[in-house]
């Protein structure tokens, strides 16, 4: 029970910090082979030595998800130095801005969706082929509570993560013919540093209070569902969006 | 790492199917286990943990009475020293009747068993949970709670109602450290789905059971067990409130699934 992902090649998106790093480091911990990813090689470099010291299994790759060519030399790279196929694919790399509508600007959108939208259709297509070969395999998505219940200057931000959920549920009706599972995360607030570094004490004290948990979250209790979808334990769960708010989107006020 | 170490767990409709498959993975996941149900095979369930090392009491009640939900909890606390875990799983199917035909005897009979039980684990599993600051409370909901078809009508409605009990209880519990949250399963085969089972393997169209779903099949008590162990434990911290379908994608695809795949 204890290693879940034991010798499977795990490729998390987004893992130099937060919440991507807690999913590599508690994947980790339940066995698996670890191969990080991050657009920002100066970032990931410590990141993945910190692992390596824990003494798991870890790669760094520097890549930006959202150049296909790129993406499938990446997953072929993977396959070769871990000479194995890749197992589970948690699509975590995002890159947003949070407007209002007058001031969003063409290359902001172009990037957001290039990471966030493109990137996922670009793993996915490199990972499945992997997955099918190895006999199955599991696909994480990290959506957002915003994608049904945006929150102000969210506009393109919300249509991004509405996105991840749908991409990720076509996918799920096409790869469950290769016993590959694809499901979604929909965080809430969690309390990373660069998600808290965007509001003031008093803003982060009322939205605290709305939430039923009455706290943000932890990056490793995205982590913890995170390697409960990847394992086998999920064997049964196909196109679910999982939302861990702490209750934050339940009450009407 | 076991997941529920040390925690205390009752599992009601213990005796078989998901709540079986639950009450064995909670033990294996370190749990004390209260094995609840109404038959003899109760004490089965309970002397398999026992077999394996584990611990685990029976209880031969019916958990959709008011005063026996207050015993359970009374016995899980004497018995087992607490109770962490409550995972609320007694249910009926209701009948295939004509809409048209369907009487308010059985609607309030499927409601009782159903739904009512939920509150009734909510409120009297809630009543310590909150005192003590801490627990998980899941409740047995059902893929036929989100689509038509999946279902008798009765025991689709009774299910929503419990889709919307998981939410609101999470709601009032703001601010104790419990969380309530719902599992939802697709077709498995279990005591209530015997007969749709048995039916298709007379027939011989047993390889179609589950192909409206993505995945292509049924789903196994086990599975649905996991899913439940992942809710109880602290691995779901910060899920609360939550719908979780375990359901090989039917109720997150297109509902023309045989046209569709």
């Amino acid at each position: 029970m204890n290693s879940r992902l034991q010798d499977r090649v795990c490729v998390v998106t987004g893992a130099a910090r937060g919440i991507g790093l807690a999913i590599a480091e508690r994947f980790g911990r339940e066995g698996g082979r670890l191969a990080c990813v991050d657009v920002s090689a100066r970032r990931l470099e410590p990141a993945v030595e910190g692992l390596k010291s824990e003494g798991f299994e870890a790669r760094a790759y520097g890549v930006d998800v959202g150049k296909r060519e790129d993406v499938h030399a990446l997953f072929a790279q993977i396959e070769s130095e871990f000479a194995a196929p890749v197992a589970v694919l948690v699509n975590n790399a995002v890159w947003a801005r949070f407007e209002p509508l007058a001031q969003i600007e063409i290359e902001t959108v172009e990037r957001m969706f290039a990471v966030g939208v493109h990137g996922l259709i670009w793993t996915t297509q490199a990972a499945a082929p992997q997955m099918e070969r190895r006999g199955g395999g599991s696909i994480v998505n990290l959506s957002s509570v915003s994608a049904f219940n945006p929150a102000k200057d969210s506009i393109a931000y919300s249509a991004l993560k509405a996105g991840v959920v749908g991409l990720s549920r076509a996918s799920a009706i096409e790869l469950s013919a290769k016993k590959i599972r694809v499901n979604v995360i929909a965080p809430g607030m969690i309390g990373t540093p660069a998600s808290i570094a965007q509001f003031d004490e008093a803003t982060i004290a009322a939205r605290q209070a709305e939430m039923p948990a009455g706290r943000f979250g932890e990056p490793e209790e995205i982590a913890a569902l995170a390697a409960f979808l990847a394992s086998d334990d999920a064997s049964y769960i196909q196109g679910a969006v999982v939302t861990a708010d702490g209750g934050w989107t339940i009450p009407a006020r | 790492m076991r997941r529920l170490e040390g925690k205390r767990a009752v599992v009601t409709g213990g005796g078989s199917g998901i709540g079986r498959a639950s009450a064995i993975r909670f033990a294996r996941e370190g749990a004390a286990v209260l094995v609840v149900g109404r038959a003899g095979n109760t004490e089965e369930t309970a002397a398999a943990i026992r077999s394996e090392g584990e611990t685990a009491s029976a209880l031969i009640i019916d958990a959709s009475i008011e005063e026996n939900v207050a015993e359970i909890v009374r016995r899980c606390v004497s018995e087992l020293g607490g109770l962490e875990v409550f995972f609320a799983n007694i249910g009926v199917t209701g009948t295939n009747t004509p809409l048209l035909e369907q009487t308010v005897e059985e609607w309030s009979e499927v409601y009782r068993i159903n739904t009512i039980s939920c509150f009734l684990a909510i409120k009297y599993a809630g009543r310590h949970m909150t005192a003590q600051g801490y627990g998980s409370i899941i409740l047995t909901s059902s893929a036929a709670s989100l689509r038509a078809n999946a279902g008798a009508i009765s025991y689709s409605a009774s299910k929503a109602a419990v889709n919307n009990l998981a939410q609101t209880a999470a709601n009032a519990f703001a601010g104790t450290g419990v969380r309530v949250n719902a599992v939802l399963p697709g077709l498995v085969e279990t005591q209530l789905t015997r007969k749709v089972f048995e039916d298709a393997r007379a027939r011989g169209i047993e390889a179609k059971l589950g192909h409206v779903t993505p995945m292509k099949r049924p789903g196994r008590s086990e599975e649905i067990a996991a899913a439940a162990a992942f809710l109880a434990s602290d691995d779901s911290s910060y899920v609360d409130g939550q719908l979780l379908s375990v359901d090989g994608g039917v109720s997150s695809t297109h509902p023309y699934g045989r046209i569709a795949l």
